[in-house]
């Protein structure tokens, strides 16, 4: 994970963070093993075509991906790292478990859950959107957002409710 | 294939339909078996009649002539051993998650605690927990298609039939599910037992099956019956892999 570790040429972690809106982790793992097959390395247009999606729309994923610390893109070359090789390898339950570690380090999904923890209560959808506005302006707040409840949902780390669009922590699973 | 009973038996099952007195022959003489732990795939191009020839097989379509066997016995829609994925997804849109899982066990267990705790444990299986209060509308297509699959799985099936289930994602959502309904066939925990899938995605049905069927455009024959025995998990980018693609692709061409 040194692309994430050494933090250089890292300064728009939000921005990463928004493309997630645009992605699964289907997605992600569907990348991780397309360019597993071919060796660990690929160059994106390979890959691209291989898919069968324009750059446009492997883009967010591959971004998303990097963000992760699951592939590093060089000089348009994607390449594996050790934490996919080991998310390849999981089972359901312990794939989830592994991307629930990285995204409980996020520092904008920190500033949400800190937020619900010392409400005490559940967060309301505003208030949240209207923080994380606060931090990356309102154009990217609701896409963060939605990032958040979906990243959020699949790590079980937050619960959130679409009726009462009330969000909460979960306990942490075991 | 050893003594024991196989778990379904197609028997030269035919389908036509009539039209102002003309037939017109959907399917001709399909013959096969499938046993437990078998992942069997049906392949053949569109419109030779795959679709058809899995609704018979679960019992929603009765056949011209031929017979479906399951454990011996003629195959009943109703049968709770035998489960179906639809490639459409076929969500309640106004039903979460839960709801949508929970909606085919009524028939099965009276008790509402039951109902809940057996579709927790399958939303869990397929990876959903975190989303049992998304309505569809939440969710991807892929996330939409794990309902799917938990919802069939729930009722505890031995045999798990699928009509191309992953043919409406996009391509790496797809790759992921099927590695995850190979983890679950192979996982001797949870059900299913069996897997019998439908799909015109020669590659995919070389992915997943241990033996593949192949059918000829209209009517829909058996062209072929092949043992797929490459090692897995399987690499598609591997010689061999190809090898079979490219073979079961002449077939049919
Ligand atoms: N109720 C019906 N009456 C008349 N013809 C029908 C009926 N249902 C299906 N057919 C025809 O039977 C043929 C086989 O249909 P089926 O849907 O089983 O094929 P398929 O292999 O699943 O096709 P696809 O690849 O498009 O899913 C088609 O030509 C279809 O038009
Ligand atoms: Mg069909």
């Amino acid at each position: 994970m040194s692309n994430i570790g050494d933090g250089v040429g890292r300064e728009t972690p939000v921005t990463d963070f928004r493309s997630m809106s645009k992605v699964s982790v289907g997605q992600i793992l569907g990348l991780v093993e397309a360019v597993d097959e071919v060796g660990g390395v690929a160059d994106a247009a390979t890959i691209a075509r291989e898919v069968d999606m324009d750059i446009d729309r492997l883009g967010p994923i591959l971004g998303a991906a990097e963000f992760l610390g699951l592939v590093t893109v060089e000089d348009g070359d994607i390449r594996i790292t050790d934490l996919s090789r080991k998310l390849l390898m999981a089972s359901v339950r312990e794939r989830k478990k592994i991307i629930r570690e990285i995204i409980d380090d996020l520092p904008t999904f920190r500033l949400v859950m800190d937020m619900a923890r010392n409400a005490g209560t559940p967060l309301g959808r505003q208030e949240v959107v209207q923080a994380l506005a606060d931090r990356v302006g309102s154009h990217q707040a609701e896409d963060v957002f939605k990032a958040l409840v979906y990243w959020g949902r699949y790590a079980e780390l937050v619960r959130y409710d679409s009726e009462s669009e009330q969000l909460t922590v979960r306990v942490a699973p075991t | 294939m050893g003594d024991a009973q196989p778990l379904l038996q197609v028997k030269d099952v035919s389908k036509s339909y009539f039209d102002n007195g003309k037939e017109f022959k959907i399917l001709d003489r399909i013959r096969f078996e499938l046993a437990e732990h078998d992942f069997v795939c049906v392949v053949g191009p569109s419109g030779c009649g795959k679709s058809t020839l899995l609704r018979i097989i679960v019992g929603l379509d009765t056949p011209t002539s031929g017979e479906v066997l399951f454990e011996g016995h003629p195959i009943r829609a109703d049968n709770p051993q035998v489960a179906m994925v639809f490639q459409s997804f076929a969500l309640f849109p106004w039903l979460t998650v839960a709801q949508n899982v929970e909606l085919g066990l009524e028939a099965l267990h009276e008790d509402p605690a039951k109902r809940r705790a057996v579709a927790k444990k399958f939303i869990d299986a397929v990876g959903l927990t975190g989303f049992e209060n998304a309505y569809p509308r939440e969710l991807s297509g892929g996330m939409k298609q794990r309902v799917g699959i938990a919802r069939a799985l729930a009722i505890e099936p031995l045999l798990l039939c699928m009509d191309e289930p992953f043919s409406s994602l996009d391509a790496l959502t797809a790759q992921n599910l099927r590695d995850e309904i190979l983890q679950l066939w192979s996982n001797p925990d949870l059900p299913p037992e069996a897997v019998l899938m439908v799909t015109h995605s020669i590659e995919e049905a070389v992915y997943l099956a241990d033996r593949v069927i192949v059918l000829s455009s209209r009517p829909g024959r058996m062209v072929a019956e092949l043992e797929i025995d490459l090692p897995r998990p399987r690499n598609r980018k591997d010689p061999e892999f190809y090898g079979w693609v490219d073979e079961i692709y002449s077939l049919i061409v």
